[in-house]
């Protein structure tokens, strides 16, 4: 399969771009695409392997009380995520199952036909940079704390 | 792809996906990820609780206990298994494994990423099942 038919069809095509390109007439060639792919699977893969447990286990467990006592008290949690196993799995678990969302975002408000895919890209993956940013700045800043 | 293709095409309107139960289906793989970034917004959250202190971290806890975001991650959780169970079979497809010769049959590779699901639930076990 060709890097193209993998994309979806007329993603870049002049037709379906008409607000931001009215003469419809430049095909431009996407140079970024791999690396969004690149992140999307990746993202794809850790959203599989590492967030159903992740999920089950703080998202489900901690809040209903099933974890014994201690087991994510402050100082444990705390000593936890802030330290170079914190950060890999900030990376793993928030920031990069984020660019995989962004990047089925992007393409589900296409599929709907809402906005536009040059505004909708930059909104998506931006907001997907900034709030890894901000996950990574906060484990650093506690590890510096 | 040439490009006169898209001319081949006429315009989707925005319910396409609804007339097929496949696009459907499509479509409801796509929507996992908004749950997934409900949970991963309240996981930044508990960052930064963490940052904060001992009282913040337990106002997080508490705050994730509430019944709509107990349901919504309850969501993100089946989510989260709907899309593995999407994503696993992609694998054999995308990158057929083969081993001295012999492609190894698809179902095997499904079952090692099934079991690397259960490594990580387990290895969470393991961290937090005792205090």
């Amino acid at each position: 399969m060709s890097k193209q038919a993998m994309n979806k069809p007329a993603m870049n095509k002049p037709a379906m771009n008409k607000p931001d390109n009215p003469q419809g007439t430049t095909h431009k060639q996407a140079f970024d695409e791999p690396l969004w792919w690149g992140l999307f699977s990746a993202g794809g893969v850790c959203f599989a392997v590492f967030l159903p447990a992740v999920i089950l286990f703080v998202g489900v467990l901690l809040p209903l009380g099933l974890l014994p006592a201690e087991a994510l008290s402050y100082q444990r949690a705390s000593a936890w995520l802030f330290s170079v196993p914190g950060v890999l799995f900030a990376g793993a678990v928030v920031c990069l199952p984020l660019f995989h969302a962004a990047h089925r975002l992007r393409h589900g408000l296409f599929d709907i036909r809402v906005g536009s895919d040059t505004v909708n890209k930059k909104v998506m993956y931006g907001a997907a940079a900034l709030l890894s940013v901000l996950a990574l700045g906060v484990v650093l800043a506690g590890m510096l704390s | 792809m040439d490009k006169s293709s898209s001319q081949r095409f006429d315009p989707l309107t925005r319910t396409w996906w609804l007339k097929h139960r496949f696009f459907k289906l499509y479509m409801v793989r796509e929507a996992t990820v908004l749950p997934l970034v409900f949970f991963i917004l309240c996981l930044l959250a508990g960052f930064v609780s963490l940052l904060q202190g001992a009282d913040s971290w337990q106002g997080w806890v508490a705050f994730m206990g509430s019944p709509i975001v107990l349901a919504l991650n309850l969501l993100a959780l089946a989510a989260s298994l709907f899309h593995a169970a999407t994503f696993f079979v992609l694998f054999p497809r995308v990158m057929p494994l083969r081993i001295a010769g012999h492609r190894l049959p698809d179902n095997m590779i499904v079952a090692g990423q099934w079991a690397g699901v259960l490594a990580v639930a387990l290895l969470f076990f393991w961290l937090l099942g005792r205090a």
